[in-house]
């Protein structure tokens, strides 16, 4: 077990290295000169080229990767080139709202779709099944960026219920702030309610049809428990690999959400970043949702053992 | 048990009901204000940009500003300048008894390091450092600069909140200064970068006596609290107003129009005109390196259509070719007869003449302005109309931005700018901007313009030097846009400028 998460850790640190090498490379090709863009539109090239030398951009690529890396091994990611604080610093202060976005929202699949998908596995083919299927299917195919308009249009401008964007100014507290997340929760939850629901349903199927189900019925074992205890328990595995992914989707992909209700979280803050060709801040972003994305799935994996015993690494 | 439940319920109650529950503070009155995106900084001296020109001039200011009418007025100079007959040297009183945010007193020796700095790193004031010979403070309250050449401009320069020549306290001229602390009425408390700035009032500061006009005059602080926030999505900053969210919110898209102007939470506030799109014009490489190539793009472009298709609906632009305004001091009609030709069988005799091959006609935009974009669209049949092969570049800004640089990669890039107050604050003109745009006569006018202090043969030079934009195709104005800005109803006192401010602002809530 042991040796499986050392090995599992090294593995994720060659990921990272590899995801931090393309991340470099594949900023820099990109047109389009961060100087350029802070000095504004009537700067002139030789302004530009001024502030490139001062910001360093304007030494050979090489030397500017190996410095990167030797800096980041030390858990140094350098400095923003738009915000003048240290990309670790612009990072931490980002991750608060998109975590708590992530959970909310994932929160929020969990209730609504954990027990229509486990309900409508149990009345396959009936009208509820049918109708938890289709609305499923309306509910992933809808741009969150579309229902996140929506929600802001009705319950936050007409009825005044929900903050409109924002994470609160300086005077609001930790309470006060969660408010302002949930409306684009909802947005996020909406959508991945969709993929869990599904899985949960599917997952469900496989495994009423089983023989040792058919025989816990037969033993006479209540319905509740049936599904409760022994379906569900085993279906569990498919389901927390999707939430896991999940998970890991929303803390890397709420961009959009982001974007509409302006939380200063990673998703915005990664394009802005790339908006302003803040290198420092799209290599760091990129680095810490690489390693979120393989940490949770190291955990996903994880927490199989403890659903199911027969699991053994 | 059901003591815990009541105490959820009321954390819930609370949790929704959110600031309404809050214990109201003692009168104290806040602005939000959305903007459409973070300064990058808050030395005005380091950026061209109007996010950044909005902010800053709350807490730093300039020796001169300018009134309502765009005349160039006192800040922190105590009257406009006494210029000696030749022209070159300039005798500005500083006013005494004006003190920076961390409590130094300002006077002639932080207004000649800070003049300095400008003319060293800020792109307008690398303007007029070839014409400096020295700035000097002949008194602790006055400062001279004398230059070596007539340069009329200077006054405009030194006013401007763009690239702006911000006074500082010489303790903290640096490369990049950080803290930034200035004079303003406003100083900075907290900033989260892409979150808020909060300004709070700044009790020592010396005001003007004079009434408010424009940015000019006595500048009353009464609202306690300004706070900006980045919004980058247009039409979360139009629901951030409605919903009473933001007391004021800058650049809002024309769509939104109709709903404010219904709403009774929130007006409209259209500035009209705020400024011109621009085809910059490639003079240095290229295809229209060539006069009547030039011309006979000129000639196929059909402005109206184009405006149309850019801004949907007559409210927000207007067809109109002199450079400056209705209103404005330098409009004048030279040369607009050439305006809004759209012709393409012209063109189509033009282009012949100039024995054109069909080499690409590559017209670089973006659709970071979603206008540019559709105006360049439009361009485009025209312009095939008229025989051009064209090649559309479109990239984001960032991209623009530094292609533009390289005049191999283009010939037209799209651009807009607000009406200047001098037009001299426009490079365009100047051989050597980006577009490099010369010939004999317009140089030898644009010299004579910039050296001129007398303001009626000023206006006159300006006539042949806006003759020879369209006589020569220097650059290519394609109209007139208006901008939208909403406040909440009840909010007064804020001027209609391309760069809002909230000093004299006063909220009825």
């Amino acid at each position: 077990m042991a040796r499986y998460i050392f090995k599992r850790l090294i593995g994720m640190m060659i990921v990272i290295f590899i995801v931090l090498t393309i991340a470099f490379i594949i900023v820099r090709l990109a047109p389009g000169d961060p100087a350029t863009l802070m000095l504004g539109p009537d700067a002139t090239a030789e302004d530009a080229a001024a502030l490139r030398q001062r910001l360093g951009l304007d030494r050979p690529i090489l030397v500017q990767y190996l410095s990167f890396v030797g800096n980041a091994v030390q858990g140094d990611l350098g400095e923003s080139l738009f915000f003048n604080q240290p990309v670790t610093q612009v990072l931490a202060a980002r991750s608060e709202p998109t975590i708590f976005l992530s959970l909310f929202s994932l929160l929020i699949a969990l209730v609504i779709a954990t027990p229509i998908g486990i309900y409508a596995a149990y009345r396959r083919g009936s009208f509820l099944d049918q109708a938890a299927i289709t609305t499923a299917m309306l509910a992933a195919s809808i741009p969150s960026f579309w229902t996140g308009l929506m929600l802001q249009r009705y319950l936050a401008t007409d009825l005044g219920w929900f903050p409109v964007s924002g994470y609160g100014g300086p005077d609001t507290g930790f309470l006060e702030r969660m408010r302002y997340l949930l409306l684009p929760s909802i947005v996020l939850g909406i959508v991945n309610s969709a993929l869990i629901l599904r899985f949960t349903r599917a997952s469900m199927l496989d495994i009423l049809g089983e023989d040792y189900i058919r025989t816990a019925r037969s033993k006479g074992m209540g319905e509740r428990r049936v599904v409760l205890r022994h379906a569900l328990k085993n279906a569990a595995i498919p389901i927390i690999t999707v939430v896991g992914l999940t998970f890991a989707l929303l803390v890397s992909g709420a961009v959009v959400t982001e974007r509409v209700f302006n939380i200063p979280g990673m998703g915005n803050l990664v394009v802005s970043a790339v908006l302003r060709r803040d290198y420092p801040v799209i290599q760091g972003a990129l680095i810490v949702v690489a390693s979120l994305y393989v940490l949770i799935n190291l955990l996903t994996d994880l927490l199989y053992l403890v659903v199911d015993k027969r699991v053994k690494y | 048990m059901e003591s815990r439940l009541l105490t959820r319920a009321s954390l819930l109650a609370a949790f929704m009901a959110g600031p309404a529950m809050a214990a109201p503070l003692a009168a104290q009155t806040t602005l939000d204000v959305a903007i459409i995106g973070e300064a990058d900084t808050f030395d005005p001296m380091m950026s061209t940009k109007d996010v950044v020109s909005i902010v800053t001039q709350h807490f730093v200011e300039t020796l001169y500003t300018f009134d309502s009418g765009w005349n160039v007025a006192p800040l922190l100079a105590t009257e406009m300048p006494q210029i000696s007959d030749d022209g070159l040297t300039y005798t500005i009183g500083i006013r005494e008894g004006v003190t920076f945010h961390d409590g130094s007193s300002m006077d002639a020796k932080d207004v000649v390091a800070s003049l300095e700095r400008w003319l060293e790193v800020a792109s307008r004031g690398k303007l007029v450092a070839d014409k400096v010979a020295s700035i000097e403070a002949t008194g602790d309250y006055e400062v001279t600069i004398t230059l070596t050449e007539a340069y009329s401009p200077l006054l405009s320069l030194l006013a401007f909140s763009n690239s702006a020549a911000a006074i500082y306290p010489e303790e903290t001229i640096a490369e990049t200064i950080d803290p930034v602390i200035g004079t303003g009425p406003y100083k900075i408390a907290e900033h989260v970068p892409d979150q808020y700035l909060q300004l709070v009032r700044y009790d020592d500061y010396s005001s003007r006596s004079e009434e408010p006009d424009g940015a000019a005059g006595a500048r009353n602080q009464i609202v306690d609290e300004i706070r900006f926030v980045p919004v980058p999505d247009p039409n979360t900053r139009v629901e951030g107003l409605l919903s009473g969210q933001f007391d004021f919110a800058d650049g809002l898209p024309a769509e939104s129009y109709d709903r404010l102007d219904s709403s009774d939470v929130a007006d409209p506030m259209l500035l009209q005109p705020f400024g011109w799109p621009v085809f910059a014009i490639n003079h240095k490489e290229g295809l229209l390196t060539d006069k009547t190539t030039r011309q006979a793009l000129q000639a196929a472009l059909p402005m109206d259509d184009m405006l149309f298709a850019a801004f949907g609906d007559d409210k927000f632009f207007l067809t109109d070719g002199p450079l400056y305004p209705e209103g404005w001091a330098w409009r004048n009609d030279a040369g607009a007869e050439l305006f809004n030709q759209n012709d393409q069988a012209r063109a189509a005799e033009l282009l012949q003449e100039a024995g054109y091959d069909g080499t690409p006609l590559r017209i670089l935009t973006s659709r970071q302005y979603e206008f540019h974009f559709k105006m360049a669209e439009v361009a485009r049949m025209a312009l095939e109309a008229a025989g051009f092969t064209v090649q559309m570049d479109v990239v984001d800004w960032a991209t623009l931005g530094e292609r533009r640089n390289d005049p191999a990669l283009w010939d037209i890039y799209i651009s807009h700018s607000p009406f200047l107050p001098e037009p001299s604050l426009t490079d365009m003109y100047s051989k050597t901007s980006r577009l490099g745009w010369s010939n004999p006569e317009k140089d030898e006018i644009l010299a004579e313009f910039t050296s001129e202090t007398d303001p009626e043969k000023r206006k006159e030079l300006y006539a042949q030097l806006q003759g020879q934009v369209f006589e020569d195709v220097g650059f290519i104005k394609i109209g007139a846009f208006n901008a939208l800005s909403g406040m909440a109803e009840g909010l007064t006192g804020v001027t209609e400028t391309p760069w809002p401010f909230f000093w004299n602002a006063e909220s009825a809530e």
